[in-house]
């Protein structure tokens, strides 16, 4: 789907990836994981054009993305939900959502997004509770939901989600990651997934890239990248295999 | 106080309260779009002020014409401003460089307006005249109101709801405030932020220039004109940054205070309103209302 290769990304004359190679399969959950500084959310936003990048990404066939602006990328399809999950806080839930409908249905049109709305509300219930919410009152977990929901909304076929889990509670982030298989296999859209949460991650992806440092250290299937020594001593600690 | 007194000190007051609330209204959209207080909003009122003598005194346009006119010059004055003021500088390591530049913005526009138009003051005639050819005046027993700041009440009061509904209920409105908000999400989901700053530019320039038409009959056509913003700044303190209808709300405080300080001492009469922003930020610096955006802890 996204094909990556010798892909640079620089914060003024910081070089923050240096010359990646990576392949986002089509229908599958892809994951990223690293520690922090290791340039995981920089691939986003250099896949998404909210950085400064060089290097070659080709989306589909063959159209290369590397030197698009945002708004262009989420015309193609490619909705990156940003880390922090940045939902605009003075705007009700059911507000937030029509935003993400913009890069479809354009600045003055008048296309329906009844549909699309109902979809979101089946997959996140709470959000349905919350519709007309201000979203800055939203907890943690409800805040996620709607930006990912939001996301959604604009007819994505690549998302790009930075770091779901962060600052949630474990159950929330059981809950959230079930809907995130649910969007993979039933919505069928493919997943690039960053996280720090390396074990959940590795669970839940089909193929997972280790970031270091702004290289691709390790890949593989994740079944096999879980049970790479360095992996193991790195990210997942000497009992993650045992149970 | 005679109750006719009263009326028209308090028709006085709340007319020009709704010229500050409009030029405060116009630098609260400015500053939620694109984060920066505006210190040229009175020079585009005073611009706009000059544009519609030109047209009204000089070409001679009948209403009907003078309005659109009008409107697409405003609107160009909105996107010129846009684009020699903020968008060069949108990427300033200092923030504060846009409002310096507004600064500098507000000599320019007083500086050209004498080039064009001359520094002499000029009289534009009040809308609604009697057959002499006198400001018309309403009659309600002993008080006698004029008729335009009548007609600025009902003008400013429509722009306000207009602008209100255009924000809450259209789809446009909301994809603006979503940008204003946070830009970087916008962005990110496919938002033409270049297109909502332009909006809120052109809505801010058109504004003021229905202000300068309005206040051009009262005060005259002159370069100076733009020192009213300085109430508008004090109404807008006065009633909060966060939200539209605090700003309109303190505006026309300030406006109502100004008119009836003016009885009692009318030297004193800036000096009473800029008395009032004083009691405020020492007493309650974050204005009568709160954002609707709250703190959350």
């Amino acid at each position: 789907m996204i094909k990556i290769s010798n892909l640079h990304a620089y914060y003024g004359t910081i070089e923050a990836l240096k010359g990646i190679n990576m392949e986002i399969r089509k229908g599958q959950i892809t994951c990223l994981i690293g520690s922090n500084g290791a340039g995981k959310s920089t691939l986003l936003k250099s896949i998404s054009g909210a950085c400064n990048r060089s290097g070659s990404i080709m989306y589909k066939d063959n159209a290369d993305i590397s030197n698009l602006s945002p708004q262009k990328v989420a015309r193609l399809g490619i909705t990156h939900v940003p880390e922090g999950r940045h939902v605009f806080p003075g705007l009700t839930v059911k507000e937030n959502l029509e935003v993400g409908t913009i890069n479809w249905h354009g600045f003055f049109g008048r296309k329906p997004y009844q549909k699309e709305m109902e979809e979101v509300f089946a997959l996140f219930p709470r959000l349905k509770e919350r519709e007309n919410q201000l979203s800055w009152s939203l907890s943690g977990g409800e805040q996620q939901m709607l930006a990912i929901g939001r996301a959604l909304m604009s007819h994505p076929e690549v998302l790009l989600l930075d770091e779901p889990s962060m600052g949630l509670a474990p159950l929330v982030i059981a809950e959230l990651f079930e809907k995130i298989v649910e969007i993979n296999k039933e919505w069928g859209l493919t997943i690039l997934l960053v996280e720090q949460n390396a074990k959940l991650a590795m669970k839940t992806a089909d193929y997972t890239y280790v970031l270091e440092r702004g290289n691709i250290t390790v890949e593989g299937p994740s079944a096999e990248v879980r049970s790479n020594d360095m992996v193991i001593k790195s990210y997942l600690g000497k009992f993650a295999n045992t149970k | 106080m005679s109750p006719s007194l009263f009326l028209s000190l308090l028709v006085n007051g709340v007319a020009m309260g709704m010229v500050y609330a409009l030029l405060g209204m116009g630098l609260i959209l400015l500053v939620r779009a694109v984060g920066i207080l505006n210190f040229a909003q009175g020079d585009l009122m005073m611009f706009g002020a000059y544009i519609c003598a030109c047209l009204l005194l000089d070409f001679e346009l009948p209403l009907y014409l003078l309005i659109p006119i009008a409107f697409i010059w405003f609107a160009l004055l909105g996107v010129i401003f846009m684009f020699t003021i903020y968008w060069p500088l949108r990427k300033a390591t200092y923030s504060q460089a846009t409002i310096i530049a507004t600064m500098g913005a507000s000599i320019i526009l007083q500086e050209v307006a004498k080039i064009i138009w001359g520094s002499q003051p000029r009289s534009m005639p009040h809308l609604v005249l009697n057959s002499e050819g006198d400001p018309a005046v309403l009659q309600i027993g002993s008080a006698s109101l004029q008729w335009q700041y009548l007609i600025i009440i009902a003008v400013g009061a429509l722009i306000i709801f207009l602008i209100t509904q255009l924000f809450e209920k259209l789809y446009v409105g909301k994809m603006m405030q979503a940008a204003c908000q946070d830009s970087y999400a916008a962005n990110l989901l496919g938002v033409p932020s270049i297109l909502t700053i332009c909006a809120t530019y052109i809505i801010v320039a058109i504004v003021c220039g229905i202000c300068g038409y309005l206040v051009a009959p009262v005060f005259m056509v002159r370069s100076t004109l733009g020192t009213l913003q300085l109430r508008a700044f004090a109404g807008v303190v006065i009633g909060g940054f966060g939200s539209i209808k605090g700003a309109v709300i303190g505006c026309l405080l300030v406006g109502i205070v100004e008119s009836f300080s003016t009885m009692a001492f009318s030297g004193y009469k800036d000096v009473t309103v800029f008395l009032l922003l004083i009691i405020f930020l020492v007493f309650r610096p974050t204005g009568l209302f709160k954002g609707k955006i709250g703190d959350k802890a």
